[in-house]
């Protein structure tokens, strides 16, 4: 039924976006938290797929997929988040993403909902725990309701904190 | 934006870049003789006409007048053939203005409007015409007026401008008994249209109409004709393919332009095809020699010239005829075709097919001549993709003009072999790395003069550019006969850079490997920075982009003769045949090509070193070993070296042997990259899709030894 929902609201996902000051999150389940990532960035969702791993990389890239012809990288959100790794059924799904034209499919435990959030319920995460490293995806607290969600930056999601660094050094040198 | 103006604003884009490219080449080709042939001014003054009235059309203001001016240069050249035009001069003009025309299209490319202002260029130009023009007023020449500016919108070009038309009236009658008197009027149209500056002709249907014919015999074939030809010869050109008489009359420019019913412009194009009157054309030209196109400027303007200004003149290839296909389409037939043949396999190896007792003669000869299809569609798709390196080539025919020029040194630039083909996606990455390659040979390799006279060479270098096919890879050699490389100062300098670890000497490397330094990134022997090269990046760039091809490169020099850098990369990237193998769950391909043999190992050839490695023994010969299992840490592998396979690979005269599982058969496989977000992995070169949707990993072997 959520999936219905979810489809809908990605076909639909074009004009949602005109509203101004409205966004609309795919929220999806990782441990006890509720994430959310903005809809313009998803693809679409797909049940578990086969995964072809590839050796000696980060122990969040799980490997890579066919999808439909397309090679596609998949990155386990759990592991990704230093949480504890996570057994794949069938409840458990991949997000894909395309970010800046990197398409990336993100494994999560279970998809929730499709909501929508205005600005002003988005905070930015409190200052305290900015130090943590969890908290470098995590750009924004949206209230729904009574519950929040964690916003996340997928561009932070997808990329490699080392990798980040070399790219500012290389930027500073060119 | 609207899609109409961008499609034509990309065919502006498309059209005038490859103009361009040709003026470019032209004047590359051409650039070491004293002039330019006349044929190759008349190119000149078509591209700049069209580009002139397509940017005049798209408003590019600075580039239409930039264009303009250029034309008038060459329409001066044309008409007045003035005996010493600076030829390095106006090769110099040419390319400024094709820079200016480069940059500023790709300028509009992004999005952006044209600029800059190309004023400064125009006075440029300008000032030369003047010399050009100057010049011939000494010898009390007639100098003939610039072509009119017919205004933007008009892409016909005649054979000749000049500001005096006069405007004709003609009628040519056919007997009654000429076959096919509609194509005798279009022969006789072609023929004029390049003679004139605008022409109208009715009937107007004349080749798609075969009734047009009948209208022709009756009334005669009209034509109207604006042209700065005098009557009689209009008369002449009349003459000939089977007219039986004409009635030529002078009118004015209003009944010119009042035209018939309805008037047809001609747009100056050949492509009509003519079928069988395009033979008797061919032939009633060969009589009819005043009509043909080069000759008539040289006759009636200026009658005891020669001909030919340049002293030799290529024949002509054949022109073969092309279409141009979006890039995004041939890559999507490339995908295609490689679903196809994966398909294929599905099909052809279906389980289902494993019924004990089921007949399947019919099948297995239908399957035979669907492999054949699959496999011819495949050679042809990839032969689309492939294109010679001509364009590469003469890009860095450019560089090493520039470059020679600005460091002052007098350089002989030899091609060899342009016409080698590559796929297409593989010359976009070395075109960087050659153009590195060529600057390095340039300011490094070749000495000064006085240094090169003191060594006893002639003052001229030579740089030599050479690409040929040996066994499924393509070279590409740039030589120089240069000062060579010292291996002893870049043995030091490589010490001093931290390249080489301290405790080792000089004898511990070959000079080949004391070479490849130079691709270490930081690295720069030169002392002095320059403009070109000299800040030690530039080697490890071309490195790497020789290397993201799956290239390699190989330096060999003599110190005091010259380098020769070559560069190995693969034909094709899209399509190899491989080998599937399994390690646990993992499957891998391997390149048919790099394996030698596949060697059911007993327990006794390896030997194993107390470090882990390992050796294995065949018929005496010894090689290194790699357990995939191991460097992949890969679970539930076979670790008893009885219960896999081993395979003994070859790279580059590299051997070594790989420890697999099992084989799982010989198959042609698509390669797509591992998407760029992973990081590259050591030993894997890209990943393909198998037959049953699966991923496989592509190893590399040349990467996989160097551990």
């Amino acid at each position: 039924m959520a999936e219905e929902k979810l489809e809908a609201a990605l076909d639909e996902k074009e004009e949602s976006l005109s509203e101004t000051g409205v966004h609309q999150f795919m929220t999806f389940k990782s441990g006890s938290e509720c994430y959310g990532i903005e809809l313009k960035y998803v693809n679409e969702i797909m049940g578990i797929q086969p995964i072809t791993e590839i050796p000696e990389v980060e122990d969040y890239i799980k490997g890579l997929i066919n999808l439909r012809g397309k090679i596609v990288p998949v990155i386990d959100v759990r592991i990704r988040f230093k949480q504890a790794p996570f057994e794949y059924n069938d409840r458990t799904c991949i997000i894909i993403v395309d970010v800046k034209n990197t398409v990336i499919g993100l494994i999560v435990e279970t998809i929730a909902d499709v909501v929508t959030i205005k600005d002003e319920d988005i905070e930015p995460p409190p200052a305290l725990s900015s130090g943590k490293l969890k908290n470098k995806y995590v750009y924004g607290l949206g209230k729904t309701g009574d519950s929040v969600k964690l916003l996340l930056d997928p561009e932070k999601l997808i990329k490699d904190e080392d990798l980040q660094v070399l790219d500012e050094v290389v930027d500073e040198e060119g | 934006m609207g899609d109409e103006l961008d499609s034509m604003l990309d065919m502006y884009l498309y059209e005038n870049g490859q103009l361009l490219e040709q003026l470019e080449m032209t004047t590359l080709e051409k650039k070491d003789e004293d002039s330019f042939d006349e044929e190759d001014i008349n190119l000149f003054f078509r591209v700049m006409h069209t580009i002139k009235g397509s940017s005049g059309i798209m408003m590019f203001d600075d580039i239409m007048k930039l264009s303009h001016k250029l034309e008038d240069v060459f329409f001066y050249i044309r008409e007045s053939h003035p005996d010493n035009v600076p030829h390095l001069e106006l090769v110099e003009k040419i390319l400024a203005v094709s820079d200016f025309l480069r940059e500023e299209f790709e300028n509009i490319k992004d999005g952006g409007e044209p600029t800059k202002s190309s004023a400064g260029l125009i006075k440029d130009i300008d000032k030369f015409l003047g010399k050009l023009k100057n010049e011939i007023l000494e010898e009390d020449k007639e100098l003939p007026e610039a072509p009119k500016d017919e205004g933007p919108t008009q892409f016909y070009i005649g054979a000749a401008g000049g500001e005096h038309f006069k405007y004709y009236h003609i009628i040519a009658y056919y007997r009654n008994d000429t076959q096919m008197s509609n194509i005798h009027a279009y022969a006789l149209a072609n023929s004029l249209k390049e003679i004139t500056e605008e022409m109208y002709y009715s009937p107007e249907d004349i080749i798609t109409n075969e009734a047009s014919g009948d209208v022709i015999l009756e009334q005669g074939f009209k034509i109207l004709i604006k042209t700065n030809l005098e009557l009689e010869d209009v008369k002449a050109a009349l003459g000939g393919f089977d007219v039986e008489s004409t009635d030529v009359s002078q009118c004015s420019k209003d009944e010119f332009e009042a035209g018939f019913d309805v008037p047809a412009p001609i747009v100056g194009s050949d492509t009509i095809d003519l079928g069988e009157g395009d033979k008797e054309v061919k032939e009633e030209k060969k009589e009819e020699a005043e009509v043909k196109p080069g000759d008539y400027v040289i006759e009636s303007k200026s009658a005891g010239k020669k001909a030919t200004l340049a002293k030799n003149k290529k024949p002509k290839a054949p022109a073969t005829s092309y279409i141009s296909v979006n890039v995004n389409k041939i890559d999507q037939l490339m995908d295609l075709i490689g679903e196809i043949v994966i398909a294929e396999s599905v099909v052809l190896q279906n389980p289902d097919l494993n019924v004990p007792g089921l007949n399947l003669t019919n099948f297995n000869k239908s399957a035979a001549q669907l492999t054949k299809f699959v496999s011819e569609m495949q050679d042809v798709i990839m032969s689309m993709r492939m294109m010679t390196l001509t364009n590469t080539f003469q890009k860095m025919n450019r560089i090493v003009f520039d470059t020679s020029r600005k460091v002052g040194k007098d350089i002989e630039f030899k091609m060899i072999g342009e016409n080698t083909e590559v796929d297409k996606n593989i010359i976009e990455h070395i075109s960087d790395p050659l153009m590195h390659m060529i600057r390095n040979s340039i300011d490094h390799g070749i000495e000064e003069k006085a240094d090169r006279k003191a060594a006893g060479k002639p003052e001229k270098g030579v740089i030599t550019l050479e690409a040929k096919n040996e066994g499924g890879k393509v070279l590409i050699s740039v030589s120089d006969d240069g000062g060579g490389m010292n291996p002893e100062k870049l043995f030091a300098k490589a010490k001093k850079n931290g390249i080489v670890p301290r405790d080792k000497t000089i004898s511990d490397y070959t000079n080949k490997e004391i070479y490849q330094f130079i691709t270490s990134p930081g690295f720069s022997t030169k002392e002095k920075v320059t403009e070109l090269s000299g800040r030690g990046v530039g080697m490890d760039v071309v490195m790497q982009n020789i290397q993201s091809v799956g290239g390699m490169l190989e330096i060999d020099s003599e110190f005091g003769k010259g380098s020769t850098m070559t560069l190995k990369i693969p034909l094709t990237l899209a399509i190899i045949s491989g080998i599937l193998l399994k390690v646990g769950e993992q499957k891998f391909v391997i390149e048919t090509g790099s394996v030698k043999e596949f060697i059911n190992v007993r327990g006794s050839s390896i030997i194993k070193e107390p470090d882990g490695e390992e050796y294995l023994n065949v018929r005496g010969q010894y090689y290194s070993v790699v357990r995939l299992s191991e460097k992949y840490h890969i679970k539930n592998s076979a670790k008893n070296i009885e219960d896999g396979i081993m395979i003994l690979t070859e790279n580059e005269s590299q051997k070594l042997c790989i420890f697999v599982d099992k084989l799982l058969g010989g198959q042609e496989i698509v390669v797509k990259p591992i998407p760029e977000y992973i990081k590259k992995v050591e030993g894997l070169s890209g990943c393909t899709q198998l037959g049953d949707g699966s991923i496989a990993l592509i190893l590399d072997i040349g990467t996989l030894a160097t551990q």
